[in-house]
Order: structure tokens, then C-alpha cells, then sequence
């Protein structure tokens, strides 16, 4: 069985700067990956090559064994890829329900088929299993903007769930959310993870999180990547360790 | 030939004034998000404040100066603190939408205030005309070239050259950046309605002898405005001169060697192309989007 | 949609039904004229007030869609074929126009559709051959539909009526339907739309498209209603008299176009006392709105009628994470 997702000499450059140079890995099915690295060193960069946000100035990137590199975001996501933002990406001024079932409803269907059908596309009951999944019941006639900031992140990542994806990309889903909602979202994320098997990849600077969610972890640092494997080896690895103090970073 | 070079220096000549617009009104664009729908109309409305001036006995020079003045106070910082500031917040649109309809309001009030007809408006310089190389060139193109080209390079070096620009050039370009850097801001975003409300009416005491004044004045000079700033680059003040000096040549030849009838729509055509090729316009700086 | 929401509606058709019965003809020709470029708001809101994408092109949409009822009926077309063919035309163009919008946005946009309605503007005006230039095009007819002969004022009010009924109906269905929300999601953040399947392409090609269609049909409506159509209806004042009206009213609110039609069509003779100063009274009110209540007057309503029923009444507007989170 070919990996999820292979990723082979991946470069990126803006102007004469390389955000991304020549970047391999592949991710096999049911793992979590987590990939660290300071600031600017390539990692969102490398997720929106992925996803078809930008295009890579050389190498592929395949899907189940399919070439994805040059299709666009949409169709890439028709194939079962999804992803999260580091920036909170919610529709404020849709509800809570509403922002779920649009994550579901291109993905069935044609669009002629979505004019004349039903109003949630069918996926009531799935939107509703999805806000019952992430505990936001309360809050599923609420517009997303009036939600507070760590309920946003919740709401950000059950819609990269809600259309089954093969794989989820997650960008920094613990940046600004506190202890208790990081706990719970890391605890839901593990509980969906168990259920459904999906893969995941997981950009990440809160070390805790990564180390107790991965069971690998690939880390980049200007746009290379120098290390790859368990979270054990990689917190004790001086060329990590390096990388992070030579930016004046703190590792842990 | 000699209609070639007649009509190019009256292209330059218009097109001066064109850049003179387009600045102020990319100036705003950078410093405070202000697509101002009214330019055309704030250079429509000086010509007034001088006319109404000169009703009250001032001489020509003097009731320029009250002109300019009173332009500084209306168009500069009654402009920005009655309408720009309190729908900043608001985004874009809103603020559209607020200068569309005040330039509704101030072409009205002229209509209805002061006269429909258009008025008769003094030249800066009496007429007469310098022959070069056959061609007839009225002197008072040649004042307008002089007098546009003596502003815009007045006003490079003031941008350039002076302290006070760069931080008005630090503030139109990354205004967070320039607030860690110790630049007022605010005074700075101030400073460029106060330039803008001089350079219209400047172009206002230019142009009224031309078209004379009147109260629909706004609605082309308005649509060059934007033309000249999308053309030649929205971000860019040297990018707003150029865009202004080829729409005015453009304009001038077009009219006499093209259908007079499409005159208009030659521009037009040209911003359709610039913005689907171009966007960021011939001199433009790309505004970097990330994901 | 909350009881209030159609209490109020059934309100505003029951006003609509009785109002020509109770006006002078002049009243009527007022209500139709409502009527017709309600429709063409309508458009303008679909693709600027849900999927977000500024246009200042309307007003030579409902030019296209006049000039082709008027041009095809005095070239003999029956009349139905003519009114579909206003707007299948005006879907065609709008469609073509769309794809500028899928390369620059905002601003660049403003002024794509701005140079485009001063280009339609001048054809108009210019191509006398077809268009009859300043001259115009006069004497158009108004139909007939199975002996029921809408010549007279209220009877073609009624037609008006039930077009804009139907329309209205078909929108509502639209933008109930997974459509309505892949708009909102095209307004709030195509990013991010594009990153969970939506086909931004499509949508805002779509949004463009219908838009257009709706502002050819309300100039079909238009050029019957007037007979006497002449390219100055059509210049960019129009477009921008329409944008008034959905923002004013409350763009991205169902029945903003509605209440904005109204107000721009009953001002004016509202104002009448005040002679020629109409105009400057209604750009005052537009600033001094605007900064109020950017969202309009339906806007407005809805919000005061929230914090009234919803005990915690925290209405804060959640525009500001928008744009934050946007690229």
C-alpha cells in the first residue's frame, strides 16, 4: 500500500529566498506526524504546497499515490485532504451548524444537485454528531464570530473533519487557546483519531502537545529538514536542540 | 508633425494635471484605505471658494490662496474627521459609499448654491503663443506643464528629501511597522489629506480656466483620477504621475487621430487590460497575499 | 426565518397588493418603478451583499436587458421570448465579467465594472445604427398574455408585481439552498472556502451571472414600464444609485434591496417640498447613515429587534475576525 501522502524534493522559493528547499518525506496511513521547527522555517509554507495554496517551484506532492501538484485547493480537497489554518479561518457570520455543513456539503452531489436539494445538503445529523463530537452543542445556532477564541480553534478543526478526509493537515492548532481548551481539544483530537483513523500532520510549536499527540515527528529549519522520528529522539537530538538555540528559541 | 508635437505638449499639459489628482488620491489610498469616490468633485470645488473669493472683491493671486486654504480646511481636515475616520472601522465599502455620496452632495450644493452654468475662470498668465518647429504651443499649456511639474517635483523632494516624507512614506507603506519606529502616525495620515487637499486645488486653478467651472467638472476629472492611479500603479506615487501623463497624451491623441466618438473609452479599455494583466499597475508594487 | 421575519413580509405583500388601489395613476407608475428596480437591487445584493463582490455594473445590466426587450419586440420577437432573451443575455455577459473578479478583488474590481458601464454607456449612445443613439428608442410596447392586456398602468403593475414575486421566490430558494451559504463563505473567506471543496470559480462566476440576470430583467420591466428608453438612464449613475439603494436598505439582508428601492423610488416625492434640494438632503442622510449603520436599514431593524428578544442581547458585529483572519 502506498503512503497517504509523499512529498518528494519539494522547493518553494519567493524572490530569491527558499522557503522550502527540497523538502522529501512521506506519511503513512493512521499516523500522526508532527512537524516542528522555528519561525520561518518553512513549515505553513510547506502545508499550502500541499494543499495547492501555492504553487511549488519544483517537485510533487502526491495523494494516494496521485500527482496533486498544480491542482487546485478545491479539487485537492475533493480527494479527501483537509486542513486547518494558523490564523483563525471560521465564517463569523455563519452559525456554528451552518460552517459545518458547508465543510460537508461541495463534497456530494453536483451543484445543480445543491440549488434544488434540500437546505443542509442532507448533513443536519452530520453536522450535528460533528458539534456533539467537539462538545459545542450549546453553541450550534451561534454565529461562529461570537464564539470565543479557543471554541473558534474547535470549530476550525471539526470542519476539517466533517467530510471524512483521508488526511488533515493541522497548522498550529494550539496557538493562543488556553490550558483546559488545549487539553480537551488534544484529547479530542486522539478521540477522533482512535475512531475514524484518519491521518494526521500537525505543525506545531507547543512541545507538550506535539510530544503527547505524535508518534513521529520530521523537523525543518530553513526550509531543510534535518531531523525525523520518535518525539523521544528528537527532544534529546543536539541538531535539533541547535536549531532551535541558534534562533534563540527555547525547544521545550 | 508640428500637430504631433502641438498636441503632445497639450497632452502633457492635461495629463500634468491628471497626475496631480492621481497623487492625492493614491496618497490617500495608501495612508487610510480612502478609495475617494469624490476627488473629482474636491477638484470641481476650489475653483468655487476662488470665484466666491474674487465676488467679494479679492484679487485673482489672493483669492487663490484663500482657495487653497479653504480647500486645506474642507477637503483635508473637515474631510477626515466628518467622513473618514468614523467609517474606518467599518472597511472599504462603507466608506465607497460615503464618498459616492458625497460627491453627490457637494456637486448639488454647488449646483444649487452658487450656479448650473459654467463660469468663466481667470488664466494664470494672459494668452499668447510660442512658435517651435512650426508647432503653435499656447503659453498657457506651457504655465500648466510649468506649474504641475513645479508640485510634483516639489513634491518628490518634500517625500523623498525631507524627514516629514519619509515618515509619511513610512506610514503609507507598513503603518504598524512605522508606529514601532517612533513615526506619528496619526499626524502623518493627517499630513497626507492636508497634501491631497492642496494638490486638487491646485489642479483646481489649472484646469478651471480650460473647462471652466462647473459643477458636473468632478464626474470626468474624477474618472482620470482613478484611470491614472490604476494605470500606473495604485501603490505607487511616481507609478499615479505616470499613469497621469499617458492618459493625458493618450486622451489628446486619441481624439484626433482615433474615433473621437470612443475618445472615452480608450482608457477605459487600457485600465481593463492593465488590471487583468497588471494589477498592481505599470510601476505598482505586488501587495504580497499569504495564505 | 423568525416569525417576526414573515409577519413583516406578509405585511409589506399585503401593503404592495393594496397600494395601487388607494394611489393616482402618477402613484402607480411610482409603486411599478419600485417594483422594477427592486428586482434589479435584488441582483446587485446577490452578488455584492452575499458573495461580496463589488460591482458597479448593474445599471448597464438593466441598459442590456432594456435595449433587448426594446430592440426585439419592435424587430417583431413576441414579447416573452424578448424578456427571457434580456436576461439570458445579460447572464451571458455578467458571466464574462465575473472572470475579471477571479483575478482582483475590491477596489480593482470597483473599477473593472466601473470602465465597464461607461464602455456599455457609450455603445449605447454612439452605435446609432442599433441603439438609435441620444435619440433612444421609443414607443415600447408593453404585453399581452392570453388577452390580458397589461397596457394600462395597473395592470402592468401587477405584472411588475408578480415578476418581482417570482423572482423574489426563486432568489429565497437560492439562497436557502447550500448555494446561499457557499456565497456567504465567498464573501467572508474564499480561502478558506477553497480549502474545504468549495469552487470559488464557479460561485463567483455564478454570483456575477445571476446578478446580471436580474438586472436584464428588471430592464426589460424598465423599458416597458417608461416606453422611452435613452443611453443617459444607464450611465454610471444608475449603478450607483442602485449600490445606494442595497446598502442603504441592507446589503447581504434579504429584504434590503426592498426597503432601499423604496426609499430611492418615494423620496424624492416625499422631498418634493423641498424643491431641488432633494438630492444634497439624500447624500446627507447616506453620511450620516453610513457611519451609524453601515449595515442599512434592515440591518438595523434586525438588530434592534435581536437585542430586544435575546436576553443577553452581545450583538457584536464579528466583522472584525473576518477581515483579521482573511489573507
Amino acid at each position: 500500500m502506498s503512503p497517504v501522502l509523499q512529498v518528494n524534493n519539494l522547493r518553494k522559493s519567493f524572490g530569491g529566498i527558499h522557503a522550502v528547499n527540497g523538502v522529501s518525506f512521506e506519511v503513512n496511513d493512521g499516523e500522526i506526524l508532527g512537524i516542528i521547527g522555528p519561525n520561518g522555517s518553512g513549515k505553513s509554507t510547506l502545508f499550502n504546497c500541499v494543499l495547492g495554496q501555492l504553487h511549488p517551484s519544483e517537485g510533487e506532492v502526491r495523494v494516494d499515490g496521485q500527482v496533486t501538484t498544480g491542482m487546485r485547493p478545491c479539487d485537492i480537497n475533493r480527494l479527501g485532504v483537509s486542513r486547518t489554518f494558523q490564523l483563525l479561518q471560521v465564517f463569523p457570520q455563519l452559525s456554528v451548524r451552518d460552517n459545518l455543513i458547508l465543510a460537508g456539503q461541495e463534497h456530494q452531489g453536483t451543484m445543480f444537485t445543491r440549488l434544488i436539494g434540500r437546505s443542509d445538503a442532507g448533513l443536519g445529523p452530520a453536522a450535528d454528531q460533528m458539534i456533539e463530537f467537539f462538545r459545542l452543542s450549546h453553541l450550534k445556532d451561534q454565529m461562529a464570530g461570537m464564539l470565543s477564541y479557543g471554541q473558534q480553534k474547535l470549530l476550525d478543526a471539526a470542519m476539517a473533519f466533517m467530510a471524512g478526509p483521508r488526511l488533515v493537515l493541522l497548522d498550529e492548532p494550539a496557538g493562543g487557546v488556553n490550558l483546559t481548551m488545549l487539553g480537551h481539544l488534544r484529547e479530542r483530537l486522539q478521540a477522533y483519531h482512535a475512531e475514524r483513523k484518519a491521518t494526521f500532520v500537525v505543525i506545531e510549536h507547543q512541545m507538550e502537545f506535539v510530544m503527547a499527540l505524535c508518534t513521529r515527528v520530521l523537523v525543518l529549519a530553513e526550509g531543510k529538514l534535518i531531523a525525523n522520528g520518535a518525539p523521544e529522539e528528537i527532544r534529546r537530538d543536539p541538531v535539533v536542540i541547535e536549531a532551535y538555540l541558534g534562533h534563540g528559541m527555547n525547544a521545550a | 508633425m508640428a500637430s504631433f508635437i502641438q498636441l503632445l505638449v497639450s497632452g502633457l499639459a492635461t495629463g500634468a494635471i491628471y497626475a496631480l489628482i492621481a497623487v492625492g488620491f493614491t496618497l490617500l489610498w495608501q495612508t487610510s484605505q480612502t478609495i475617494n469616490f469624490a476627488q473629482g468633485e474636491f477638484v470641481m470645488l476650489p475653483a468655487f471658494f476662488i470665484l466666491i473669493a474674487m465676488n467679494h472683491g479679492a484679487p485673482f493671486w489672493l483669492a487663490c490662496l484663500v482657495g487653497i486654504a479653504t480647500s486645506v480646511v474642507v477637503l483635508g481636515i473637515l474631510f477626515k474627521f466628518i467622513i473618514v475616520d468614523p467609517m474606518l472601522k467599518h472597511g472599504v465599502l462603507p466608506l465607497v459609499i460615503s464618498s459616492i455620496a458625497l460627491a453627490l452632495f457637494l456637486k448639488e450644493a454647488v449646483k444649487d448654491f452658487y450656479s448650473s452654468q459654467a463660469q468663466p475662470f481667470p488664466v494664470l498668465v494672459s494668452a499668447g503663443d510660442f512658435h517651435i518647429f512650426g508647432a503653435v504651443i499656447s503659453s498657457q499649456s506651457l504655465v500648466v506643464l510649468g506649474v504641475a511639474i513645479v508640485t510634483v517635483v516639489g513634491l518628490h523632494l518634500m517625500l523623498n528629501k525631507t524627514r516629514l516624507g519619509r515618515m509619511m512614506q513610512a506610514t503609507a507603506q507598513n503603518p504598524t511597522l512605522a508606529t514601532i519606529l517612533g513615526v506619528p502616525v496619526r499626524k502623518m495620515v493627517l499630513y497626507t489629506f492636508l497634501v491631497n487637499a492642496v494638490l486638487v486645488a491646485i489642479a483646481s486653478i489649472l484646469i478651471s480656466p480650460i473647462y471652466l467651472a462647473k459643477f458636473t467638472n468632478g464626474e470626468t476629472l474624477g474618472m482620470a483620477a482613478f484611470l491614472a492611479a490604476i494605470i500606473g500603479g495604485f501603490n505607487q506615487v511616481r507609478g499615479a504621475i505616470l499613469g497621469g501623463i499617458i492618459l493625458g497624451i493618450l486622451d489628446n491623441l486619441s481624439a484626433a487621430y482615433l474615433s473621437s466618438q470612443y475618445r472615452a473609452a480608450f482608457p477605459l479599455i487600457i485600465l481593463i487590460v492593465v488590471i487583468l494583466v497588471r494589477p498592481q499597475g505599470l510601476l505598482g508594487r505586488v501587495e504580497e497575499r499569504t495564505v | 426565518m423568525s416569525r417576526a421575519g414573515v409577519l413583516a413580509i406578509a405585511l409589506f405583500a399585503l401593503g404592495a397588493i393594496i397600494a395601487p388601489f388607494m394611489l393616482k395613476p402618477f402613484g402607480i407608475f411610482l409603486i411599478s418603478m419600485w417594483a422594477v428596480l427592486t428586482i434589479a437591487a435584488i441582483g446587485l445584493n446577490l452578488t455584492l451583499g452575499y458573495a461580496g463582490q463589488v460591482s458597479m455594473a448593474q445599471g448597464a445590466f438593466v441598459g442590456i436587458g432594456a435595449y433587448t426587450l426594446a430592440l426585439l419586440t419592435q424587430a417583431g420577437v413576441p414579447y416573452p421570448i424578448a424578456f427571457v432573451a434580456s436576461g439570458v443575455l445579460c447572464f451571458a455577459i455578467g458571466w464574462l465579467l465575473g472572470y475579471p473578479a477571479l483575478r482582483v478583488q475590491h477596489h480593482y474590481l470597483a473599477f473593472v465594472t466601473l470602465a465597464f458601464t461607461t464602455i456599455v454607456f457609450l455603445l449605447l449612445r454612439n452605435e446609432e445604427w442599433l441603439t438609435g443613439g441620444i435619440y433612444g428608442v421609443n414607443a415600447i410596447k408593453r404585453p399581452v398574455f392570453f388577452g390580458w392586456n397589461t397596457g394600462k398602468a395597473m395592470d402592468y403593475y401587477f405584472f411588475c408585481l408578480g415578476v418581482l414575486s417570482v423572482i423574489s421566490f426563486a432568489v429565497w430558494w437560492m439562497l436557502r439552498s447550500p448555494w446561499g451559504r457557499a456565497f456567504v463563505a465567498l464573501r467572508e473567506n474564499p480561502v478558506r472556502a477553497l480549502s474545504l471543496g468549495l469552487d470559488t470559480r464557479r460561485y463567483t462566476l455564478m454570483a456575477f451571472a445571476i446578478g446580471s440576470m436580474l438586472g436584464g430583467f428588471s430592464g426589460a420591466l424598465f423599458a416597458s414600464l417608461v416606453q422611452f428608453i435613452e443611453p443617459a438612464s444607464f450611465a454610471l449613475n444608475r449603478s450607483f444609485d442602485l449600490l445606494l439603494m442595497v446598502i442603504v436598505g441592507g446589503s447581504g439582508y434579504f429584504m434590503g434591496p426592498f426597503v432601499g428601492a423604496l426609499i430611492s423610488v418615494l423620496l424624492p416625492e416625499w422631498m418634493r417640498i423641498t424643491e431641488g434640494y432633494y438630492l444634497i438632503i439624500y447624500a446627507a442622510l447616506v453620511m450620516v447613515m453610513m457611519p451609524l449603520a453601515p449595515y442599512g436599514i434592515v440591518g438595523l431593524i434586525e438588530r434592534g429587534y435581536k437585542s430586544l428578544t435575546t436576553k443577553r442581547g452581545q450583538q457584536k458585529p464579528a466583522s472584525v475576525v473576518a477581515e483579521r483572519a482573511a489573507p
